[in-house]
């Protein structure tokens, strides 16, 4: 199988603590998360990525022949992003441009696109693209949670630094949260416990399950294990039922960085692959919607004579600033000046 | 252009925040000033061509204008008069076009009149028009947000304050000298002194010119009435001879210039200016520039060779350029405190430079030695275009 | 009155050099004109060749500006930014915390943002940030 020749990823460096959101609406959650600045968004947080992506890979960007972008961030119901974010590398128009959106999924989504037109041999070289920043309302739990940020994996056959060794799909009709297309926010969960056990838990599990089965493999040869954190918790009973250490999931996220949505796991993964060492096999699945995507990766020798390139997500966690509530309110559009 | 062109009138009306008067009433009263200022008189119908400048018309509320504009309103449809725009320096060019037109041989008597309606939108919104602010521009705004003359003018200054070691007081000092001056012109747009802590203490529009740094935005008009020189004491015993006409170009996207402390179109102007009239700008006695912003009367200053590169803010300190100076600059007020009607600016200019030659300025005379006097205007999108007029008491 | 959206022509002409950053190099006279053209804006010749603007470069001159456009939160800071091997970028730049940091010679680069948006779609293009020394 194919596998990632190199990955970038953007965090913007506001910052502001989840208490101050959700205090002034009775919710309230521990840590911080990540917030645009105003002259950013997902394409802007997304060329950023790619552009880190590309650097890392050591390609030259006319080898990529197919962009996969995914999001539940869009401004545009109709008007892809992929375009946009084709202009930025100056892509030929014969590459293939495809925008995923509709659930947080959609970057899992995009690399399956992606991988399965390398298997189909219609393209040799891919970018995949993730990048969120989700519209909010005050006295959301989405508002007090949902951080932003970007990943970008280039992904092909050669040079690369991690191959995929396998993948496995659960998916169900399942509403837990959503954003109906006349809403300015995404709602709250549905009913939490029941989303989070029927939801989140069950697919996540199963699509690992699966994977696991798949490859032959016991769950305790995966040395990281990203999954996707709504919050910090939430990845606690999967592991104990796939029987994943603790200590192999990636680091907490949630509360520095805030729920990064589609690119969450993808963005665990980028911290993984920082430091990972050659053999060490990853474990990731995906959530959004009802829908799970497992994917196995082994790590190559190619990783270590390539590190010295990224630009690593500690930089990104560590070039912080704090930002007040009233400056937030103006970044989410929550508070808007008069025309007139 | 030498002993072919003279004036032979001046006319104006107060710049200022006219909100009763509309452009229609600020043109004809122009004219009509300016026809009454010919001694000996004249018949309009004497008037055989006439170019009418107008900066914009639809950018602040004034519509899509043409020649007939000002045919119509002075009432005198038998001739050809051609609307002309060419930035901030409109007004001079204007002038240019009528002194073109005699010396082409073609017309005896014709009249440059200027005029320029702003307030009418909100200060803020006319300025952004000056500038065209966000994306009407033709260009990308990922280049060209917030652009406009305090935005460009500014950039200027940073680098004379950088090169130069001019500082903010420097700039302020233009201001105090000329709305000294301009308490002294009866047409002038502001009527009170101003002190260097005023202009400091205004707020920061566009850092480091505060408000104070800045011409305001005005409603004005202007007219001359220019006449083959032979013939010109029909009409008065103190023409006005027209030596020297110029515009100067110079790249219209600021990412193409090459210095920041010099401006090649006032430049080029002045040389091409200079050369016509076969004189030096040490000749020149007293000189109208435009001052949009402080720091530019600097530049102007210094683009004109009436001081070297670096040199004008010391010898301003100095008040070589008062208006009992060595060299005053303009002792109307300047564009700072006399107004920037754009299409007007440079007419007006031409009435005080006239006004000042014929020594009939009263109050605020300077003195004369050559009896040389010259107009300049720049502008443009990257202030790329520049007008000089020089005029004389002697042909 | 009303602007040009994204949607129009406008905007779609300039995609190639906004986002690419194509320009022209004069084969006579060295000057970069930007966006590509096919005379050179400095001297007239018409020998000239497509050149990629680079993304970095140094402060050339800059200024505060206070009242920017209704849209915008003063103030937003332009930039002419003289870029590495020549030519010159006429931009704003972005993540400026204070003023007082931005200085002729800091060293800033070109990053993607969102100019503004107008009618929902959203208009990118190129700022300046200053760049890690």
């Amino acid at each position: 199988m194919a596998g990632i020749v190199g990955y970038g990823v953007y965090i913007p460096r506001y910052r502001i603590a989840k208490k101050e959101v959700g205090t002034p609406w009775g919710n309230s959650a521990p840590g911080e998360k990540a917030v645009c600045g105003s002259d950013e968004d997902i394409v802007t947080m997304a060329a950023e990525a790619m552009v880190n992506a590309i650097n890392h890979s050591d390609i030259d960007p006319t080898e990529i022949e197919a962009i996969y972008i995914g999001t539940a961030s869009s401004p545009y119901i109709e008007q892809q992003i992929a375009p946009i974010l084709a202009e930025t590398l100056s892509l030929h128009p014969e590459t293939t441009m495809i925008d995923f959106s509709g659930s947080l999924n959609a970057v899992a989504n995009a690399v399956l696109g992606c991988l399965d037109a390398i298997a189909a041999k219609r393209i040799k070289c891919g970018i995949v693209v993730g990048c969120e920043d989700r519209a909010t309302a005050p006295g959301t739990e989405g508002d007090v949670n949902f951080g932003a940020g970007a990943i970008a994996m280039v992904i092909g056959t050669h040079g690369t630094i991690a191959d995929f060794e396998g993948i496995h799909t659960y998916s169900t009709l399942f509403m837990d949260r959503w954003h109906a297309t006349g809403d300015k926010w995404v709602s709250n969960w549905y009913d939490y416990r029941f989303d989070r056990e029927y939801g989140y838990q069950k697919h996540v599990i199963e699509a690992c399950r699966g994977l696991i089965q798949k490859l032959g493999k016991d769950a305790t040869t995966f040395k990281h294990v990203a999954l996707p954190e709504p919050d910090d918790r939430i990845r606690d009973l999967p592991a104990k039922m796939l029987g994943i250490p603790r200590d192999n999931l990636a680091p907490v996220m949630s509360s520095t960085l805030g729920d990064l949505g589609s690119c969450s796991v993808f963005i665990s993964l980028a911290g993984i692959l920082d430091s990972a060492n050659p053999g060490d096999r990853i474990l990731l699945a995906s959530y959004g919607s009802g829908s799970s995507n497992a994917m196995g990766l082994v790590v190559r020798d190619q990783i270590e004579p390539k590190r010295k390139r990224i630009v690593p997500l500690a930089k990104y966690i560590n070039g912080r600033q704090p930002i007040t509530y009233t400056s937030y309110l103006k970044l989410k559009e929550h508070l808007v000046r008069a025309p007139y | 252009m030498k002993g072919k062109v003279a004036v032979i009138g001046v006319g104006m009306i107060k710049f200022g925040e006219l909100f009763e008067k509309s452009l229609e009433n600020m043109i004809q009263e122009a004219y009509l000033n300016c026809l009454k200022s010919v001694d000996k008189g004249i018949d309009p119908k004497e008037i055989k061509a006439a170019w009418f400048g107008q900066w914009s018309g639809g950018y602040i509320g004034q519509g899509s204008q043409s020649g007939a504009t000002l045919a119509s309103m002075i009432g005198n449809l038998d001739i050809p008069v051609t609307r002309l725009e060419n930035a901030c320096p409109t007004g001079g060019d204007t002038f240019r076009h009528a002194c073109l037109g005699v010396a082409s041989g073609l017309y005896d008597v014709v009249l440059a009149l200027g005029a320029e309606k702003m307030r009418d939108k909100p200060s803020a919104e006319s300025m952004m028009a000056a500038g065209g602010g966000g994306a009407d521009t033709g260009w990308h705004p990922s280049w060209m947000l917030g652009q406009g003359g305090p935005v460009i003018q500014a950039m200027h200054a940073v680098r004379q304050m950088h090169d130069f070691g001019y500082t903010m007081e420097d700039f302020a000092r233009v201001a105090v000298k000329n709305h000294l001056n301009g308490t002294l012109c009866p047409f002038a747009h502001f009527q009170f002194k101003v002190s260097i802590e005023q202009v400091l203490n205004s707020p920061s529009i566009c850092w480091p010119l505060h408000l104070l740094d800045c011409c305001p935005q005005t409603d004005g008009a202007a007219a001359a009435i220019v006449c083959r020189a032979d013939i010109a004491k029909r009409y008065t015993d103190k023409p006005i001879f027209v030596l020297g006409t110029n515009v100067g170009i110079d790249h219209s996207q600021l990412w193409d210039r090459n210095s920041f402390v010099e401006q090649p179109a006032t430049v080029k102007a002045g040389k091409g200016a200079f050369k016509m009239a076969g004189i030096k700008p040490a000749d020149v006695d007293f000189a109208e520039l435009h001052d949009c912003f402080t720091n530019t009367e600097l530049l102007n200053i210094e683009d004109l060779g009436f001081a070297r590169k670096g040199e004008a803010a010391g010898m301003l300190k100095e008040g070589q350029f008062d208006r009992n100076g060595s060299r005053p600059i303009n002792p109307s007020g300047g564009l700072k405190a006399h107004g920037h009607p754009i299409g007007a600016t440079g007419l007006g200019q031409i009435l005080e430079v006239v006004t000042q030659l014929r020594e009939e300025a009263g109050g605020r005379q300077v003195k004369l030695k050559n009896g040389i006097g010259l107009q300049h205007n720049i502008g443009g999108p990257a202030f790329g275009v520049s007008a000089v007029n020089i005029l004389s008491r002697t042909s | 009155m009303a602007q040009p959206t994204p949607a129009s022509p406008l905007f779609w002409r300039f995609n190639a050099e906004v986002f690419r950053l194509i320009g022209i190099k004069c084969q006579d006279c060295g000057h970069i004109s930007y966006p590509r053209t096919k005379i050179c804006h400095e001297c007239g010749s018409l020998n000239v060749q497509e050149y990629k603007l680079p993304k970095k470069g140094s402060i050339h001159t800059y200024c505060v500006n206070w009242t920017p456009p209704p849209q915008f939160e003063p103030p937003i800071t332009p930039v002419v930014v003289d870029l590495e091997g020549g030519g010159k970028y006429l931009g704003l730049m972005t993540e400026v915390d204070k003023p007082e940091e931005i200085k002729i010679g800091s060293r800033v680069e070109m990053v993607l943002r969102k100019i503004m948006t107008d009618r929902g779609l959203n208009v990118y293009g190129y700022k300046f940030r200053l760049a890690e020394v």
